[in-house]
């Protein structure tokens, strides 16, 4: 029994840690198309930090 | 399919498994709602769906659900419909794919066992479409890194649970069961412990140079605590792959480190501080690495290679998948008895017929003959020269994005090269999470190949004269 609530703790974390980075990558704009040279460090960033 | 005991499912009330069930599926139409708005997240559903199979892991209505063929459709048709194809090439090492997977239609048709075979082409011919078709979709940056994240997130789902149940009760060869309690992809314990370990790399790359979740110290405890849990796992499945698995790791780890010889002496220190806390039955196992006379299984994987060796010789082009079942064969044994000071060695003989292979490449050349091993280990080799060449033209770069296009190239060419050496003792020759790795690869050699293109300079818009009707004069 204790074994199968290493179950449901491991899927628990690891798919609450997928959800979370599905969800991060539905507001990534850059997820399409590459940044153009120039705007990639600070907009990414700041895409990232919003999400 | 009932995966877990009776037993087992009695002492889980009713109320829990359908609680399991609906979170799984809730997450499925989660990121099926998600691919909506981005329909790449539908590629990246297919690879949980391929990795964790959470189809095996619910009971009830999850285990009815076609959730592997509901995400490819949805993946591939989001592909065609909706997303752009800007950048998009087909690579010589796709075409070895679509060779690879030509030639074992055309040997699965002929082959020795053709109801054995038909169910191995069942998942192979699967793996290497999908395999074919995820470069497709790897036009940007941030795909290759998602593509990266989902695959080290997915397995890692896995590899934690194996991890914290080696730590609690030691594991054991076939006894360290995650989720699921069948033998199928990464849920058998030689080909996680080779995965698990072929993926420390890129978790390392993922905490330094991820953006999806950028590096702090919430990113690089999980990762520390992922890695480690990686190192469990051929602990607790107890199988000598992983072992050698990590050993090439830790020699190639060392590649770009400076002081390389005090690392490799750490690394040894650790390795002997640890062996007082392994469990016993693993420390045992461990130590019939180098004996394989003393041992039944490595005595049969020699044997069994002799017989591939013998039957390629007569039948060339292979005999479609699962031929070891037609190999039978006598072979020796040493064992060792010991009465009172004296110990007496004993040759026993034993019979043995249906063995597998044992060892990717061997597959590879007995269901597919010389051709088919040609296909395939040029398919392998040429990756790792390309990410060669990728880490000789980027390392030293000035630019931040070469140098992390580097650094993956050399994650993956690690991760390759552990895959390679445990395929020498691991029938793992179609696994789909390796051809992941594959399409992976070459996604990241087609961005490496468009950042150095220089970018084209935007056309200027021209202005559009108005029409004039013909014969009028201008005022003047």
């Amino acid at each position: 029994m204790r074994l199968l609530m290493v179950d449901y703790f491991s899927l628990a974390v690891s798919h609450g840690v997928l959800i979370l980075a599905f969800w991060r990558l539905l507001w990534r704009d850059d997820l399409n198309a590459d940044p153009q040279p120039g705007d990639d460090g600070e907009n990414r960033e700041g895409q990232a930090n919003r999400a | 399919m009932p995966i877990r005991s009776r037993a087992t499912m009695a002492k889980i009330g009713k109320d829990k498994r359908t609680v399991l069930d609906l979170a799984l599926a809730g997450f499925l139409a989660a990121l099926l709602v998600m691919g909506l708005k981005r329909p790449f997240i539908w590629v990246l559903a297919f690879i949980y769906v391929d990795i964790v199979a959470p189809q095996k892991i619910g009971w009830g209505f999850m285990a009815a659900l076609p959730a592997s063929l509901l995400v490819f459709v949805a993946a591939f048709a989001g592909w065609l419909l909706f997303d752009g194809k800007k950048g998009t090439r087909f690579t010589f090492r796709q075409f070895l794919m679509v060779l690879l997977l030509a030639w074992c239609a055309y040997t699965t048709l002929g082959a020795d066992f053709p109801e054995e075979a038909a169910t191995k082409w069942a998942w192979v011919w699967k793996s290497l479409v999908f395999a074919i078709f995820l470069p497709l979709t790897l036009r940007t940056q941030l795909r290759l890194e998602a593509t990266a994240l989902i695959m080290v997130l997915a397995g890692g789902s896995i590899i934690v649970s194996a991890g914290i149940k080696t730590v609690l009760s030691g594991g054991g060869y076939g006894a360290l069961q995650s989720y699921v309690g069948d033998n199928t992809g990464l849920y058998e314990g030689s080909t996680l412990s080779m995965v698990a370990i072929s993926i420390i790399p890129l978790i390392v790359w993922l905490a330094r140079h991820g953006t999806i979740f950028p590096p702090d110290w919430r990113v690089k405890s999980y990762a520390l605590c992922l890695g480690f849990a990686c190192l469990l796992v051929p602990v607790g499945t107890q199988t000598r792959t992983g072992l050698v698995c990590i050993a090439v790791l830790a020699v190639l780890s060392l590649r770009y480190v400076k002081q390389r010889f005090l690392l490799l002496g750490l690394m040894g220190a650790i390795g002997l501080m640890a062996i007082p806390f392994l469990p016993q039955s693993y420390v045992e196992r461990m130590s019939t690495i180098t004996d394989h006379q003393a041992d039944e299984s490595a005595s049969t994987r020699i044997a069994v290679w002799k017989w591939t060796l013998d039957y390629v010789g007569d039948n060339p082009m292979g005999g479609g998948f699962d031929a070891y079942l037609g190999n039978s064969f006598k072979y020796k044994t040493r064992h060792v008895g010991e009465s009172g000071s004296t110990s007496s060695v004993e040759y026993v003989d034993v019979v043995d017929e249906g063995r597998a292979y044992h060892s990717a490449y061997f597959e590879v050349l007995g269901e597919q003959g010389w051709p088919g091993l040609f296909i395939w280990m040029l398919l392998q080799g040429l990756g790792l020269i390309q990410l060669e060449f990728v880490q000789r033209r980027l390392r030293k770069s000035n630019d931040k994005r070469d140098r992390a296009h580097a650094s993956l190239a050399n994650a993956l060419q690690v991760g390759h090269a552990v895959y390679l050496v445990g395929a020498l003792f691991v029938g793992i020759a179609y696994q789909p999470f390796i051809y992941m790795l594959v399409a992976l690869q070459i996604g990241l050699v087609l961005q490496v190949k468009r950042n150095a293109q220089p970018a084209l300079p935007e056309r200027p818009k021209r202005e559009r004269r108005a029409l004039k009707p013909v014969g009028a004069v201008e005022p003047t």
